[in-house]
Formats: C-alpha cells, structure tokens, sequence
C-alpha cells in the first residue's frame, strides 16, 4: 500500500520528470556502468518504487542498493518512455538522508564524508573541489604531479596565469566575501543548511548505537569517520 | 441502377489499394487507381516471405495485377496525388500541375513506410556495415543472396532486434507496430534454414504474437530452428575492429546486463504513417490520429471511413497491419464505398 | 510522456550565441586544468576577438555535491538563479559554461522551469529572500566546447601546426569523449545530439585530425561523484576508465579528446594509477595516452606554448604527441614557474617509473 515514504518521493518534481511508468525492458541496465560494476539493477529499483508499497521502500531506503548509481544519466538517453533512473535514485537518496535511513548501510553512511569534504569546501571557498583539500595521501591515484602541484601550489598556477588565493577574476581566486556570504544565505534559506545538519545528527546517533562515545557521553566523531572511510 | 457509373479514385497502388479498386471494379464502378512509383504491387514487391506460411508474395501480387486488369480500372503510375479538394459534389485531385482528375469519392490506400533505422543512431544503421534491417534481410533473401557480413564471411551469430522505432518515445512512436514480432520469428527460421551453424537471438520485450497460428511459429523456431529469445531491448551496438558488433542489452529474466559481440545484427523496423498522409490532411480534408495515422470515424462501426464524408480508406495507412489483414481491410472497404453510394441514391 | 520530435541527430545544430559572453568556470578545471580556462579566454580573445566577462563574484554551483546528494535542488537551482541574476547586472545575455556537470545543471534546470513554471517562481523567492536578487533566464546557455566547435574554422585558418604526424604526414588519431552530462540528459542542447555528439569530432578534423570510433566509446569514463569522492569506493571509477582504455588501444590512438573536466582528469589519472598497479600502459613505449582538453587542443593547433597551456600539470607525458605533431617546446622549461624561477619538480611523470 503507498503509504507516507511514496508520499514524500512522489512529492519530489524530479520523480515526476523522472518517472513516467515503466516498461521493464532493462534498456537503462544495459548500460548503466554501475550494474556492470556492481550486482545493480536500476530497471528493478524503478519497479520497486512504482509498486509504492511501504515497506519495500523503507527496506530500499536502508539498503546499499540505491547507493550504487553514479549519476552519469546515461540511462536517460535510452528509455523508451523518457524515464530517468537516476534521477529517482536522486529522491531516493534524498529521502534516505532526511529520514536517517542511510546511515542503515554501509554506502549510505558514507554521505557524511561527503558533507565532511565537498560540503565543506563550498561553504568555506566557494568551490567543490579545492587544491589546498585535495591532499595526497588522501589521493594516491591523483600521481606524483599532482602531488608536486599540491606542495607548490601558488608558484605552479601564477606559472600557467592562475590566481589562486588573489582578488579580482580569475582562475581560483579567492571568492569575494559578499559572494560567499549570499552563498551561506542560500544554503541557510533553501534547506541546504539543513541537509547538512540532518546527515551530521542521524551520523551522530549511528556513532553512538555503534560504541564511538566519548568521555563525556558525546559521540566521537573523529572515530566515527576513521570507521566509516575504512568500512568494507 | 446508377445512370452513370460512378467514378472512384484509388490513392495507392499497394496490395490495400489493388484489391479496393478490383472489388470496386466487379461492383460496376469506375476506378482510377494512383500509384506514385512506377508499379504497382507497394512494399510487397520487396518481400522475400509471408507469415506465417512462408509463401511466396509475387503469388499475392500477381493474383491482384491480374485483377486490375479490369476494363472499369484505369491505372495510373509514377504519379503522386499532392493535393485533394471538394468541389461541389465532386472531389478534385491534383499531382502537382501535372495531372488534375474529379471523383465521386476517395479511398485512400497510401500505405506506410518503414521506420528509418538511421534515426535510432544508437544500433548504428547506415554507420556499421553488418547492422541490416529486416527489409534489407528480405531483399537479400528475394533475390537469392547468400546470407553474408560484408566482408563475405559467413555470419556465425545474428540478433534480430524487435521494436526499432515502435514502442518508443524517443523515436517519436509510442504503437506497436505488430507484424515485427512475427517477421522476426519468420526471419530468424529463414535464416537458420540458410545458415544451420549460425546462432540466432532475438531480442524481445514482448513477444506479441497476436495471430492464431504465431505461437505454433514460435515454437518451432525455438524446438526446430534451435533460436534463442532473451527478453531485454537492445540498448546499443558498437562496431568492433574487425566490424564485428558489440551489443548491450540487460537479460531482464536474469536482472543482469548482457553483453554479446555478433557478426550481425537485423533491426525489425516498424511502420510509420505514409509521408503522402500529409497532403491529404494539409488542407483539413482527413484528420489523422495521434500517431499520424489516417483517423478513422468510429473506430468500432466505422474503420473505413476518414473523418471527411466521401473519403475512404484502407489498410496501412489506419494503422500495421498484416498482408492477410490489409487485404480483409480492402474488401471491407469496398463494401462501405458501395453502401454510401446505394444509401445516396 | 513526451515523443521526441523525429528527428535526425546527426543533422541537428544547437543555438550557440555569437559573441559577447559571461564564463562561468568550472571547479575541477581550475584545480587540475588551469591553464585550459586561461587558454580559453586568450583564444575568444586575441584569436577570435569576442567580447567575454570573467565575474569574480560567481561561486561553484554546488555540481559535484548536488551529483553526490549532499546539496539539494532547491539550493542547487538558487545558486544557479544567483548566477543570472550576475548575468543580468551586466547585461550580458549568453552564459559559456566551463564545466560539464555545470552545464547538465543549468540544463537540468531550465528544462525544469519550463515544465514547472511554479518551481521556477518558489526559486525566485528564495533567491530574493537570499539574497535581496532578482534575475531573469539567460538568452543562451552553452559550453565552453561548443563556442570552440563554433569558431572551428576561424581557429584553422590561423592554423600554426595542424593535426598531421610530421614523421608520416598522415593525420594524427584522436579518439573523442564526450561528458555524460553534454548531451545524455537533453540531447537537443548537443550539437549533434546525444549518441554521436560532433562537438570534438568537428575539431578534429576541421584541424586536420582524424577521429575514430571505438566499441566504448559511450560509455561513462566512471567518475561516478560518491564514487570518485570516498577512497574506499574508487575501484569504480578506476574499472570503468579501464573498459575504456582497453576498448580503444587497438586503435592505436594518438591523443584523447574530452570535453569534461573530470573525465579529462580521470583518464590521465587512471592510466597512471593502472600501470602503476598492473604495470600496463595503453600508449607506445611504455606511456599512457596523452589525454588533452579542447583549449588545450585548439592552443596547440594555434602555437600556443605547451607550459603556458598547462600541460605540465598532467600525468601522462605530453611530449610524445607534442612531438608527432611537430610542436617546438623547450624540455628544460616544462616544471619553471614565473620568469623562469625553480620551482621544484615531480618525482616523475608518465604511467611508470623509469
């Protein structure tokens, strides 16, 4: 029976574009790089969510399953009926974290490193993605010339005509504070501020039911996340 | 009886349109049947077998050239009706400024073309040499070709993909074009029976097999003809090196993606609305439906009959439909022309 | 459900605005490939003579953290509201996008205020309540790749080194990958659509190049964004990358063409980390395939310095393509920084260590 969970998807505009009814002609797992990846069928998760029923929705919402899709939205480009997979993989995993259902998995509490890294970053630069965080060591596979940009960063920008940390235009200047400021106002009015904080306390209470405490009965965080990065 | 014979124009020279203009013709009217290629006969004359028989088509067609030769039919060729109009009590039909002629009324046979495989870029028709579509694969059957990929080597694994260009959004069709499922079936038996070595797969996402005698074909393509039917809808080919092609679909029984290289692929391409539909609704004289069919009066009571009063239709240009089908619809057809004269009198 | 109008992609051309532009840059870019946004600005500039805005007032628009599910849609559709209403201050009417999961999103967006007008007013009030900014939709939203694809033959006839082997005198071989997010979603905002977009293939050859076709061709380069983004889930992105690089080897490609800043990185990270794990490399002689940006094809082509491109900044070694094509660079400048200063010098480069 649909019951509340089908309620909030549903109420997702990205679900109305997204999902039209399916057909099952598994167009969108032939090519989904995820389902060659992992044992991951966007057709049968699209099922699953068009049955509407309560409880397999909630079990979906707990599971790793939903965790598996990369966004590419290749699977967009074929379905015969204009669906897109991905995109209800997007409301599902919304959902996942504003209910708490993902810190239920193992993939889904993985969300939290996120928020912890990229989340950061926007926040505190104003970009996604930021040479002064993209560490080595966190980042092996980022080779040795990264590694060497990294550990002389402003020499090798001003060389290729960057402007990294400096005022005006130009390749990774420095956001100006007005911007950053209008940037924090927008997370703060439109539920991004939110979202964050939705991650960090149902991780806090998975911390807790999982034995990271501190001294003081807090959880520890610290621990926490060391788990969380090295989960297999 | 009538005082002066009344006078048809037949839109098509087709198998819908040859056996509209016979029956009419035995029925006492006079009959000018249009044809904008050369002969008549349509996309029949292009066939290499029927389903679900495997007889010959030139049977068909020769059965119906034979009864054109009718005195009361006049058959005109190499002519392609660009414009229709009512002119008092008759209709005007004009090629061009070409040719000009009057009728009592219509019957429009024009038919379909087939879905342009090129338009689903990705099974790369008319960019991969060994992707072919069931009408090219018929055409080489008809003329007696052996079965071979374009470098001439003999296939040893074939897809035959069903639904190309129906079924789908994306291509601008919704409808299922019926016949493809059957064709397929057909198509992979023919094909087992040329090359016995070869592995035949046809990709399905259902197998609609709507005709009394399509599932007995069916088995025996599965228990005789050793082909295999896996149900998922190809998602894409890719030419490899050796021109080899690499397909991806999803085994949707299994829940697993499939990956399969072939030496060829046979796309069943479906039927669109005739482009000729166009110059008929241009000026409001039919309407067509949401698929770009010829839209039909009632489409219980009256199939035959155009939303204009006087013009008729039959056969493909309502919707797919089978030769056996199409040749019912034509006779049927000729009965309503034949009503609306005799209630007119 | 909405029918495709029937149309023929490969005939299909999208609206790409003439001149007087505002860049929108990208995050990745500025990290892994500053040169290329710098390389873009002097072409559109000095070569093409547009008129383009470089705002340091607009911040990331929040992409990768939308595509990794800790950024939600409303606020991803405010910043790219906030984004136009900068347009509108300056009165610039064409965005040029950068990045390509930036351009999906603006895609993504529009096409969602179109079918839901009323979504696009709630944004409206975010924005105003943000920020205190108003912003009307841009006349014209495009990439970065799409304004060098425009001016492809301009860019040629001032043609310094075409895309000729100067040993064999034949085209050199490049195989093309277009980002996911171009055209998969919205096919009618790629030239060429979605299945064979001809965005770098017209590149290519109209510098005299020659493009080739592989059986993977399509397929995602695996960023994946969550599975990029934690360590542990990397051997994703790395496993897809491969089924890329072993699809195309056989062709003997000469370079690697992409549009999107992290598959531009991934595939000259990956084929470092893979031969660095298998010790299997998809180039000649032991090196990876050069893997190149637009800007930084288009510079080359243009005689822009390799260093001042940026090309120092990649893994896999350059300098074998550098040299088929015949373009003059000094080896010894390739780590200097400003006015030649030292400035250290990686451990090495390339897929191994030799």
């Amino acid at each position: 029976m649909p019951g509340e969970l089908y309620e909030r998807i549903s109420q997702d505009i990205r679900f109305t574009e997204g999902l039209t009814a399916c057909m099952n002609c598994g167009i969108c797992t032939a090519i989904c790089p995820a389902a060659e990846f992992y044992d991951y069928d966007p057709r049968s998760i699209v099922t699953t969510v068009q049955s509407g029923d309560e409880k397999t929705l909630k079990d979906l919402l707990e599971s790793e399953t939903i965790w598996y899709c990369g966004q590419c939205m290749s699977c967009k480009t074929r379905c015969p009926r204009g669906n897109c997979p991905g995109q209800v993989i997007q409301v599902l995993r919304k959902v996942s974290q504003e209910t708490g259902a993902f810190t239920k998995s193992r993939k889904g509490r993985q969300q939290l490193l996120i928020k912890d890294t990229v989340g950061k970053n926007i926040l505190k630069y104003g970009y996604c993605i930021y040479p002064a965080t993209a560490y080595p060591e966190k980042h092996p596979e980022q080779g040795t010339v990264w590694k060497w940009v990294f550990e002389n960063s402003h020499e090798v920008y001003a060389s290729v005509g960057g402007n990294y940390q400096g005022k005006g235009p130009g390749t990774l200047r420095k956001i100006p504070r007005e911007a950053l400021d209008e940037l924090h106002r927008i997370f703060e009015y439109t539920g991004g501020i939110n979202l964050f904080n939705k991650i960090e306390e149902h991780s806090r209470k998975k911390a807790l039911e999982l034995g990271f405490r501190k001294e003081n009965a807090d959880p520890d965080m610290e621990v926490y996340t060391r788990f969380v990065e090295n989960e297999q | 009886m009538m005082n002066k014979p009344r006078h048809i124009a037949v839109i098509g020279g087709g198998i819908a349109g040859m056996e509209t203009a016979s029956r009419l013709a035995q029925a006492g009217y006079k009959i000018t049947l249009i044809e904008k290629e050369r002969i008549t006969g349509g996309h029949l004359t292009q066939w290499s077998h029927l389903f679900p028989d495997s007889s010959d088509p030139a049977i068909v067609v020769s059965r119906l050239s034979s009864a054109l030769s009718h005195q009361n039919i006049k058959v005109i060729t190499s002519t392609e009706i660009t414009d229709i109009s009512k002119n008092g009590q008759y209709f005007n039909l004009k090629s061009g400024s070409e040719m000009s002629l009057n009728a009592d009324a219509i019957v429009v046979t024009s038919g379909f073309h087939l879905f342009d495989a090129s338009r689903k870029e990705e099974y790369g028709y008319g960019l991969f040499d060994n992707v072919l579509t069931s009408a090219d694969l018929e055409l080489m059957m008809k003329n007696e070709k052996p079965i071979r990929t374009a470098s001439g080597k003999k296939p040893r694994r074939i897809a035959i993909i069903h639904c190309v260009g129906s079924r789908d959004a994306k291509a601008g069709n919704t409808y299922c074009s019926k016949v493809c499922c059957i064709t397929g079936i057909k198509q992979a038996i023919e094909l087992n029976k040329r090359l016995p070595e070869c592995e035949i797969f046809c990709f399905y996402m259902d197998l609609r097999l709507y005709g009394s005698s399509f599932d007995g074909l069916y088995l025996t393509a599965q228990q005789k003809h050793k082909v295999q039917f896996i149900r998922g809808r190809l998602s894409e080919a890719a030419e490899k090196p050796d021109k080899s092609l690499q397909i991806k679909a999803e085994d949707t029984l299994s829940g697993r993606p499939l990956r399969m290289d072939v030496d060829m692929i046979i796309l069943l391409v479906g039927m669109e609305p005739g482009i000729s539909h166009n110059n008929f609704s241009r000026n409001g004289s039919v309407q067509l439906d949401e698929n770009g069919f010829l839209k039909c009066k009632d489409v219980h009571a009256a199939r035959n009959l155009t939303t204009q009063t006087g013009i008729f239709m039959a056969g493909t240009c309502i919707c797919p439909m089978s030769v056996s089908e199409t040749l019912e619809n034509a006779r049927s057809a000729a009965l309503e022309v034949i009503n609306y004269f005799e209630r007119k009198m | 459900m909405k029918k495709t109008a029937k149309i023929k992609w490969a005939d299909f051309n999208k609206e790409i605005a003439d001149d007087n532009y505002y860049y929108l840059r990208s995050c990745i870019r500025q990290n892994f490939f500053p040169g290329s946004e710098k390389a873009f600005l002097d072409i559109l500039r000095h070569n093409l003579h547009k008129t383009i805005f470089d705002d340091a007032s607009h911040t990331t628009c929040a992409g990768i953290g939308y595509h990794a599910d800790i950024v939600t849609f409303e606020t991803l559709q405010t910043i790219a509201a906030r984004h136009f209403s900068l347009m509108n201050e300056r009165g610039i009417p064409s965005a040029v996008v950068s990045c390509i999961t930036s351009f999906g999103i603006y895609s993504e967006i529009l096409a969602t205020w179109e079918e839901f007008p009323e979504e696009k007013e709630k944004i409206r009030a975010y924005l105003k309540k943000a920020t205190g900014r108003e912003f009307e939709v841009p006349e014209n939203v495009v990439h970065s790749c799409d304004i060098i694809y425009k001016f492809r033959n301009e860019i040629a006839a001032q043609m310094k080194s075409p895309l000729i082997n100067q040993k064999t005198g034949k085209p050199l071989k490049i195989v093309d990958h277009i980002g996911c997010h171009y055209s998969k979603m919205f096919p009618e905002r790629g030239v060429g659509g979605a299945e064979f977009p001809k965005v770098l293939t017209g590149m290519i050859t109209a510098w005299g190049g020659e493009t080739v076709d592989y059986p993977e061709r399509r397929h995602c380069c695996g960023f994946g964004f969550r599975q990029y983004l934690v360590k542990s889930n990397r051997s994703y992105p790395m496993s897809n990358s491969k089924k890329k690089f072993e699809s195309m080897a056989p062709y003997k490609p000469d370079a690697i063409l992409a549009n999107c800043p992290g598959c531009t990185m991934f595939f000259d990270r990956w084929q470092y980390t893979l031969g660095q794990i298998e010790g299997k490399t998809y180039g000649e002689d032991g090196n990876g395939i050069p893997v190149l940006t637009y800007e930084e094809l288009a510079g080359l082509v243009l005689g822009y310095d390799p260093w001042k491109l940026g090309m120092q900044l990649h893994q896999v070694d350059v300098e074998p393509f550098l040299d088929k094509m015949g373009v003059q660079y000094n080896p010894d400048d390739k780590y200097k920084g400003l006015n030649g200063k030292y400035i250290n010098q990686p451990d090495f480069s390339g897929c191994l260590k030799v």
